[in-house]
């Protein structure tokens, strides 16, 4: 036994799946480890919040149902304060709520054991976490962002009045025209930073959950257990990010255009606004 | 014959050491003047408390600089 130890330790460390690597093809279509454990978690996801459909009433009831009426409370709450018209943002809450517990819900089934390293099928480990794969954050990302992009321009009235908005002053300003594209152009970033922040936090706990499990040794569960908890507050945390960020991205636009809806012509004298970052939670004051 | 330092260590692991450190203390630094200024204003406004969800937003916008330079460990051969 102590060799077997030692053997583990002269090894050359522990092994860590970084990319998705394919399981099985369909018709052409390679089918990755990480959208096959995508449709399973997609799968219990429905079931639970069919479930949970059912079986919510306006008695308040205790168990999971609870869990999930209080987090479906916090994240609208949220959305609607970050709005000055609580009618718009009550439009946008469920899709909200949807991607709260979907991202909430694939990073916390992401670590159970039997997920990653647990069972391999050949070299690659069998399932991977959905959301520890870049092309999954970045769907999630993109499609977010078409939503906010969509909703900001319906909500301004019209794509000249949403590309508007970029313009603190005159656009006609040589300063306020370059300063405006490069607004432009930091608004594109924003699917990356999305969906990299979240694809980068669930695999660094991937890693650091396998590194901790390696240096354990026999003892891996014991040393695995502490960083496991912390990944389980880092994934709600990030789904909580994730939600914040995204409603703010349409807040901005949104209150933005509302701001000058009723004096749309600046002239050049005027003093340019900032923008100002409009608070989820302390609007309440 | 002459062995020239590059071949005789690994200089890719320098490298990633390197990016992990220098580009860990950048955000180590902003989350914790965050943290500490949030304190500060909760303990000098106990009012102040509810904005725990805010810091946490700039947490993850710091944080993000530091998981780059983590991933960039990956392109270094």
């Amino acid at each position: 036994m102590v060799t077997a130890v030692l053997q583990r330790f002269a090894s050359d460390g522990p092994s860590v799946h970084v990319s998705p690597a394919g399981v099985f093809d369909i018709g052409g279509f390679t089918i990755t480890n990480s959208i096959l454990y995508g449709w399973i978690s997609a799968l219990i996801i429905i079931a639970l919040m069919i479930y949970i459909a059912h079986r919510v009433t306006v008695k308040p009831q205790g168990g999971i149902i609870q869990f999930f009426e209080a987090g479906i409370e916090f994240i609208s709450n949220l959305v609607e304060n970050a709005f000055e018209d609580k009618k718009v943002g009550r439009k946008y809450v469920p899709y909200f709520v949807t991607i709260f517990f979907f991202i909430l819900l694939n990073n916390w089934l992401g670590l159970l054991p039997f997920v990653g390293e647990g069972f391999h099928r050949g070299e690659n480990p069998l399932l991977r976490p959905f959301t520890g794969d870049l092309n999954a954050t970045f769907a999630i990302g993109l499609f977010t962002m078409v939503l906010v992009y969509t909703a900001s321009v319906r909500e301004s009235g019209g794509l000249r009045k949403y590309l508007r908005h970029f313009f603190v002053g005159s656009p006609f300003n040589p300063l306020y025209f370059v300063i405006g594209l490069l607004e432009m152009f930091t608004d594109l970033t924003r699917v990356m930073s999305l969906s990299l922040r979240l694809f980068l936090n669930v695999t660094i706990g991937e890693i650091v959950i396998a590194v901790f499990a390696y240096l354990g040794s026999v003892a891996a569960p014991l040393t695995a257990l502490p960083f496991t908890l912390i990944e389980l507050f880092i994934g709600a945390l990030q789904a909580y990010i994730f939600t914040v960020l995204a409603t703010m991205y349409l807040a901005i636009a949104v209150n933005h255009s509302q701001d000058h809806s009723h004096s749309d012509a600046l002239t050049e004298g005027e003093v340019p606004e900032t923008m100002g970052v409009s608070s989820p939670q302390g609007a309440r004051g | 014959m002459a062995i020239t330092f590059a071949e005789a260590v690994n200089t890719a692991i320098i490298g990633k050491g390197l990016m992990i450190g220098g580009g860990f203390i950048g955000p180590a630094i902003g989350i914790g003047l965050i943290g500490g200024n949030y304190l500060q204003a909760v303990g000098r406004n106990p009012e102040a408390a509810k904005f725990l969800g805010q810091a946490l937003i700039f947490v993850a916008i710091v944080e993000l600089f530091g998981l780059l330079a983590f991933a960039s460990i990956f392109i270094v051969k």
